[in-house]
Parts: structure tokens; sequence; C-alpha cells
């Protein structure tokens, strides 16, 4: 299938300096459902700016749906949808009022628009909604709304920038299934840049794993997983006696642990610690046997293939879910004064 | 056409906003009513004074001066909205649309001019029960509205551009409540000319906001009619406008690319 996307050597320097993008490329096919997964400050949401034309790229070259960003930036506009991270409805219009709006803005008219608002209001679960303002929605059906009205002009890409930050699971899923949905059914390329390892484990045919600027590892997410050959096993450990310093027992294990042979890599992680063993299964009697004459008691055992996280580890020496936490904490401080 | 298309769209999508937020109506026509209803009463025995036009009330005198400080400092929150949209995603949400980039500010521009000319005519509305004869009938009136919205433009485009430079819906809050009243009382909006100390006088007289004024004010009284001193203003207006409009588009295009 040919390329809808095609990126070389893409770099973006900002204006202090900072190298935001440092040297990407990639290639996606159309109709393809692809990913770029990365903690926070990766350089996900500069590199969707700059293929949605909002961003002028320091160098690189860029061709998307066909055009070359820099002769034809206006029509790539006509052929792409693009959701950004704020959700971006206008509160005071009604939904409906929000799709007519970004139907017009796309040289939509007449009938053809208004079939088409009623479609995918339909399809998004918001036609009961419709005719209320969206500033009254919540934020689930925002989310929705967006996404719907990205869908008015049927483009024929569709740019996701981290689609589902700050909804709860349940909206999550529901908003996984439509994007599933539309890949599937209407044969429509979808580029999304996450930090959620299960959405771009889930959603992604293929991915680049992106950090501080550069892609460092590319894939599909069961190709990425099997380059680990081993599976990661998490334990959970505690005093026998129920009592004494957690993070001391913890070290004490996993001094012990990094001592036995199969065992290939030991990583503290929030639950307790995560080891990665080749054919996992048959390690556990072993790993139990190991605590048998020592002061620790395991509480828990929990094997499993290698997750996009353990990929992320590997390249990187750092794990995304920690980033994840740390943005969390920062937007809740800093992030909602906007609003 | 295009250009046209998309203004019209935008300039309806913020009228909607407009008239299902009527509280911001409300309060940029609170301040202008306190001072026609009020001022105009307490200070009713001004014309007595030497130096005042003979034979005008104070009220004739001041509605052109109320008028203006309607146009100017409605106008001069514009920029918060552009702001709001930058901040919520909805400008970037727009340009990576077809639309047409200018039509973004023309749109804009348009509702402000718009509301400015609703507010002056209810303004108008009150005057006239207050007693307020205007001189020049229907035709002056239109004239009038036409030059307060036009007038009103040139600082909506200050706002703009001091929206699109802060990104601070705030600081162009403030700057706009900040530069009212030294605007307002340093002009002819409110006395003439001959009651200010001799350095407010220079500063009146350099203030665009006296021009504006006067440009209305010879519409509204009898006998103060002069073409040549309603075209020199009427030029003066537009040279501001086409300034400040040219300096927040050069500005808005920044933003854009």
């Amino acid at each position: 299938m040919p390329d809808i996307i095609a990126v070389d050597d893409l770099v973006e320097v900002y204006a202090d300096g900072t190298k935001a993008v440092d040297g990407v490329s990639f290639k996606v096919s159309e109709g393809e459902f692809f990913g770029f997964l990365g903690p926070n400050g990766a350089g996900k949401s500069t590199t969707i700016k700059i293929l949605t034309t909002l961003l002028r790229k320091t160098s690189g070259t860029v061709s998307v749906a066909g055009y070359d960003l820099d002769k034809n930036p206006k029509e790539i506009r006509k052929l792409i949808g693009v959701q950004s991270q704020e959700t971006s409805v206008d509160p005071e219009l009604t939904g409906r009022e929000n799709m007519i709006l970004q139907g017009h803005l796309q040289q939509m008219r007449g009938k053809e628009l208004d079939d088409r608002v009623n479609y995918l209001l339909e399809v998004v679960g918001l036609k009961d909604a419709a005719d209320k303002r969206a500033g009254r929605y919540s934020g689930g059906m925002k989310k929705r709304l967006d996404l719907a009205s990205t869908l008015v002009h049927k483009p024929k890409v569709l740019f996701l920038d981290e689609p589902t930050t700050g909804l709860d699971p349940q909206s999550r899923a529901t908003m996984w299934g439509y994007l599933e949905e539309l890949n599937k059914r209407e044969g429509i390329t979808i580029f999304l840049t996450t930090q959620y390892l299960e959405e771009a484990d889930r959603l992604c045919q293929r991915l680049c794993i992106v950090d501080a600027g550069k892609v460092v590892a590319e894939g599909s997410p069961i190709g990425l997983k099997k380059e680990i050959g081993a599976d990661a096993i998490t334990i959970a450990v505690q005093n026998k006696t129920g009592a004494g310093d957690r993070a001391a027992t913890k070290a004490a294990a996993k001094e012990l642990l990094s001592k036995i042979p199969e065992v290939m890599n030991v990583v503290d992680t929030e639950e307790g610690l995560t080891l990665y063993v080749k054919n996992g299964g048959l390690f556990v009697p072993d790993l139990v046997r190991s605590f048998d004459k020592t002061g620790i008691e395991l509480i828990s055992i929990n094997i499993s293939t290698p997750s996009l996280d353990d990929v992320f580890l590997k390249h990187t020496g750092k794990r995304i879910r920690t980033e994840e936490l740390v943005k969390e904490v920062s937007t809740g401080r800093f992030g909602s004064r906007r609003r | 056409m295009t250009i046209l298309f998309d203004t019209r769209y935008l300039f309806v999508r913020a009228l909607k906003k407009l008239v299902r937020n009527p509280i911001l109506i409300f309060f940029s026509l609170f301040q202008p009513i306190i001072f026609l209803v009020l001022f105009t009463q307490l200070f009713h025995s001004l014309n007595l004074l030497p130096g005042f036009p003979a034979g005008v009330s104070y009220l004739e005198y001041a509605s052109a001066g109320i008028l203006m400080q309607n146009a100017f400092s409605s106008s001069l929150q514009s920029g918060t909205s552009i702001v709001e949209d930058l901040n919520s995603g909805f400008l970037q949400k727009m340009l990576v649309t077809q639309v047409s980039r200018p039509a973004i500010l023309l749109g804009r521009l348009a509702t402000d001019a718009f509301r400015v000319t609703v507010q002056s005519v209810i303004i108008l509305g009150l005057a006239y029960a207050l007693g307020f004869r205007l001189a020049s009938g229907i035709p002056g009136t239109l004239l009038i509205l036409f030059i307060i919205a036009f007038f009103g433009l040139a600082w909506s485009g200050i706002s703009l551009a001091l929206g699109l430079r802060t990104k601070s819906a705030e600081t162009v809050f403030g700057i706009g409540a900040f530069l009212t009243f030294p605007l307002l009382f340093m002009s002819t909006a409110l006395v003439p000319l001959g009651f200010m100390p001799s350095w407010m006088q220079d500063v009146s007289r350099a203030n665009p906001i006296s021009y504006a004024v006067n440009a209305v004010r010879d519409l509204s009284i009898p006998g103060f009619f002069s073409l040549s001193a309603e075209l020199s203003a009427l030029a003066f207006i537009a040279g501001i406008a086409v300034v400040t409009i040219g300096i927040t588009l050069y500005l808005f295009r920044k933003v854009v690319s």
C-alpha cells in the first residue's frame, strides 16, 4: 500500500534552542492505525503540529496524503482531521452548531452537511444531546463531539493528539471503540500519539516509540514485545514477621534475585520488583524456593509477557509509567489554572 | 468568496456567543449608563459656566462623549475573545481547516462593530428618553453610528493585538480598564477644552477620543456642524483604524504561521 504519511529527518528547534524533534523519520501506509508512543516531552505533540500545518518545521521533508507540506499546506488541510490534546469545542454553541461550523469552515454546505452531521452525531451517541450547549456536556461527551467534528469533511487521515488523556476508564474504552470502528469500517488512516501503553498496544497496528525527540524503536506492538525475549515476573514481598522496613526488604530481595543466573534483569516498580526471565512459568518454583531460608515472604507473583513499557525500558533505561505519574501530578497543580 | 463566507460564519458564531451571554453586554453598558443618568444630572449646571457653548444643555454635550466611552471601552475587551480561542485550542482547530485566515479576524471585527452599534442604539434611546434630541435627524444618526462603529474597530484592533501578543485575557482586560478613564477624562468627551488646565489641553488635543467625540458632537448639536471638521475627523479615525488593524493582522500572521 502507498505511504499516506512520509516523514524524513524531521527536526524542530525552538527559539530557545530546545530540540523538540531531533531527526525523526517514519512512514505510514494508507489505512494503517499508526501510533507515536512516548512520555511527556518526547516531541509527540510537536510532531503532530508540524504534520497538521500548525507549526513550521526547522528542517526535513514531510508529505501527507500525497502533498508536500511546504508546497501544498492548503491541500493537506482539506484531507486531514485533527483532534488536539485540549478538547476544543465551543462551550456556548450546541453540539450540532459546533459540527456545522466545522463543516462550513471546510466548505461544506446544505443538505450534504446536515446529513453528515446527523450521521456523525448518531455514531458518537450524541443525537439526543445535539441541541444542548457543549459547555453542559460531560468530559467524555466533549471529547466525542470534538472527535466527530474533526470527521465532518470525511478526512483521509485523522490525527489524534492524546485523545483519551483526562478521560475516565469507561469513556476511554468508548473512545477506543469509535477509533477502531473508524479505522476498520471507513478505512481512515489514523495517526495517534499517546503516553498510555495499553492504548498503543490495543489500537495501533504499528508504532514508533519516541523519547527526547528521537524514535527509539519501531514495529508492531507484538513484534516489539517479542524482541525482549523474556517474560516479566512482577512480585511483591514483605518481611516474614509482617513488620520491618518495606524498602529494606525489597532491596534484600533484589540483591538475592540478581544472583540467580536465570534472572536477566531486576527492576524496581511501584508494586514491588519486576524480573525478566526466559520461560517465566518454569522459573516460578525456583523463585519461590529461593526465598525459603530468608526472612522475606512472597505475597504475590504475576507472570506476564513483556509489555510495551518493558520495550521502552530496554531502549531508554526508563519507564514510561513513572513519567506518566509525574505528568498527572503537574497538570493537577498547574494545568488547571488555564481553564 | 471564501473569505466572505467564512467571515459570515465566524460573525454568526460570535453573535450567538454574545446573545447567549447577555450579561457581557450588560456589563459594558453599565458604566456608560451610569454616566448618562447620574453624571448628566450631577453636572447639569455645568452649562452655566463661562466657556460652555451657549444654549447647550450638559446632557446634549456629554452624550457624544458617553457614546464614545461605550465604543472604546467595549472594544478594548475584544482581545479577550481571541485569547480564549487561543488557549482553548479552538483557534488551532480552525487553523487546521481550510478557513480563510483573515476571515478569523474580520469575523471578530464585524462582531465588535455590530455590538458597539447595538449598545450605542440603546444609549441613544436612553438619552432620548432623558430629553436629548439629535440635531441632524435620521441621516445624522446613521452617520454617528457609523463613526462610532468605525472608531470602535480601531480600539478592537489594539485589543486584539494585545491579546495576540500577551496571550493573557487578564492583561487585555486590565489594560482596557486602565486606559478607559485617563483617555476619557483627558479628552473633550465630558467638558470643553477651555475647562482644562493647559497641560491637559495639550493631552486632549492629541487624544484621538477628542477627535471622534467632536465628530459626533458636531452632528448632534444644532449649529456645530462644519463639513471640513467632519471630514478631517473621519480621516483621522480611519487612519488610526488602518494602523491598529494593520498591526493586528501582522501579529496574527505571526501567530498563525
